[in-house]
């Protein structure tokens, strides 16, 4: 299958939600002739019994590991949305990130997802890679290729609530910086807030700013 | 100039081929789709009007910066960052022969059936890909292969073959973290690999100079470059830590853009015409389209005026209050109160807006390119509210014969 079938089976025509999923490791699959993976896992979300309507969930973890808890989370009912947004590193030189094994898995995943009946409707599932912000270069001659989450990239709150969403899980190990940034100003417009390590039940976080924060300049 | 409408039934296709075949990575920002439904249509006349007004803009610009860049005492009045001030004694050996110009102004219809230009993207104006591959999709699409474009790849490609003769190495130098820029240099790199070039992407720090000639860091791509393709503004450059830039500014490696290129991306460059009309350079092109633009402090009480940041790009800052969300407008004021020297002063004009079909109005911004003194295709953008930013729609240009 071709990126482009293979992100089509991940944003079908007519799915709500869809319009946020980032073709850029589609069309790498491409570029790179990349193949599924061997050693796909199946993951369950213990963290969640049920299909949520007023839920939207973030999955924050290393990047196979998302796209394989996301068929398990379609299963309950949850559109997977893929917000990859790296970029693969000039061929030969080293990568902070790995988007490699990200676009071999999107393959796999979308050959589990085209047999899962999804509603139109059904609420999203966003998935992330939780290395995405590993920009440490032990060398200068490493190609970083690190990204950050921006509010431009996602829905925005009033979105979510028009859509009936006042929850958020994220599912990771916490939640790092530029999820805070993007989910303080969410908590502030009455969306709350629950992580989960994707095994226990989500428990509600109130996020505030440190004290270098408040002081930081608000962007315009 | 028109709006037509791409058929309900033939866009999802449309937007899955740009992305796919036409580089469009970034469809999507926050709840706003950036891929416009419409497909923009100018008459010959208007596409012949424009080229002639480019070209004469260009020829302006270029003299404009010739000159500032021998002449420090007036190119101070840009408030250029102080690092980059520091680096025109390197500029002198600058030579436009060897370097490839490439601009894009930006056109606005007004309400009294006027062009007018906001600015120049002097430095690193993008959008190569939407201007090269969307419109050849968009008629396709419409099946109407008729109407021409200019394709801004193509002159592009012709430029630097006339450089390097389809051989050598192009370092593709953007900000490697973000994919909206990667889509830019990717469609050209793609496009110049076909011709022949090893193309290296990488990040400004990954260029070291070695006698004034660059070459490349990167593992495993060692190599002098032979062009160095610019996508990282210059603003950001100079904030690179360890301190690797300066070669950039007197490199005899040929380059896109050369950093001669910041004096007309300030925001302040109409604060030096006079300077410049008065050493002989005309700016006739330049005082007809743009907007009366002062100092903030030589606003006082004049009415119908708005703010825009001396360093603003895609729209940002722009205090035009009903484009503005949420308490933006508010924040931009309280910026400019206490930083007037990093703001200028615009007489606003009314935007025209176009209606489309579907009975909704868009504003237009019609960005024409140049490259070495010869217009290179559109880059269009369109909004409801009358200021293009981020949020603004991406739209294809076709001309009629």
């Amino acid at each position: 299958m071709r990126g482009k079938e293979i992100y089509k089976i991940y944003a079908p025509n007519g799915a709500k939600w869809t319009d946020w999923v980032r073709p850029v490791l589609f069309v790498a699959i491409d570029t790179y002739n990349r193949k599924p993976i061997a050693d796909w896992m199946e993951r369950k979300a213990m963290f969640l019994k049920n299909y949520q309507q007023d839920t939207a969930i973030f999955v924050d973890l290393p990047g196979k590991e998302s796209i394989e808890l996301s068929i398990d989370l379609a299963y309950k009912g949850y559109r997977p949305i893929p917000i990859f947004n790296g970029t693969d590193e000039q061929p030969g030189s080293q990568a902070t990130t790995d988007t490699y094994l990200i676009e071999s898995c999107l393959i796999n995943g979308s050959e589990k997802l085209k047999n899962i009946k999804l509603d139109n409707n059904a609420n999203p599932a966003f998935l992330l890679d939780s290395y995405r912000t590993n920009r440490y270069r032990a060398k200068e001659s490493i190609f970083d290729n690190s990204w950050d989450l921006y509010k431009q990239d996602i829905p925005s709150a009033e979105y979510f609530k028009q859509n009936g969403i006042t929850k958020i899980i994220i599912v990771g190990d916490g939640i790092q910086r530029d999820l805070k940034k993007i989910f303080l100003k969410f908590q502030e417009k009455g969306i709350d807030i629950y992580l989960t390590d994707g095994y226990t039940f989500p428990q509600k976080v109130k996020l505030t700013k440190t004290i270098k924060e408040r002081f930081e300049k608000e962007e315009i | 100039m028109k709006l037509i409408k791409i058929p309900e039934d033939k866009y999802y296709e449309y937007k899955i081929q740009a992305m796919f075949d036409c580089y469009k990575w970034d469809p999507q920002f926050c709840d706003n789709n950036t891929l416009s439904k419409h497909i923009l249509i100018l008459t010959k006349k208007e596409n012949e009007e424009i080229i002639k007004l480019t070209k004469s803009l260009d020829k302006e610009t270029r003299s404009a910066e010739e000159y500032l860049n021998k002449n420090i005492k007036i190119a101070k009045k840009l408030a250029l960052p102080k690092k980059i001030l520091e680096q025109i004694p390197n500029m002198q050996n600058y030579d436009k022969k060897q370097n490839i110009r490439l601009m894009r102004y930006d056109f606005h219809p007004s309400i009294d059936n006027q062009l007018v230009v906001t600015e120049v993207n002097s430095d690193c104006p993008g959008g190569f890909a939407e201007s090269s591959l969307l419109p050849d999709l968009a008629r396709k699409t419409i099946g109407m292969p008729e109407l021409e474009y200019n394709s801004f790849g193509e002159k592009m490609v012709e430029t630097i073959n006339n450089k390097l003769n389809k051989k050598g190495t192009i370092m593709m130098v953007h900000c490697t973290c973000f994919s909206d820029d990667r889509q830019v240099m990717q469609y050209l790199g793609d496009r110049l690999e076909k011709e022949g070039y090893k193309i290296i992407y990488g990040a400004a720090d990954h260029i070291q100079f070695k006698e004034k000639k660059a070459y490349c860091i990167l593992e495993n791509n060692q190599v002098n470059i032979d062009l160095i393709f610019r996508f990282t503004p210059l603003e950001w450059l100079i904030q690179m830590k360890p301190r690797r830039w300066d070669g950039y500014f007197n490199t005899l490696t040929l380059s896109c853009n050369h950093p001669i290129s910041i004096y007309a991306q300030s925001k302040r460059f109409p604060l030096v015409w006079k300077d410049l009309e008065k050493a002989g350079i005309r700016m006739e092109t330049w005082r007809k389209l743009l907007p009366e633009t002062m100092e903030v402090k030589d606003l006082g009480l004049k009415k119908g005026f708005i703010y825009k940041p001396v360093y603003g790009r895609v729209g940002e800052k722009i205090s035009i209050k009903e484009a503005c969300k949420d308490d933006e407008y508010e924040k931009i004021l309280q910026d400019v109160k206490k930083h007037p020297n990093q703001y200028l002063a615009q007489k606003r004009f009314q935007s025209k807006p176009l209606k489309s079909e579907d009975g909704k109005e868009y504003h237009i911004c019609l960005g024409s390119y140049t490259i070495e003194g010869e217009h290179a295709g559109y880059y269009a953008r369109m909004s409801l509210y009358p200021r293009i930013d981020s949020y603004a729609e991406d739209v294809p240009v076709l001309i009629e014969k």
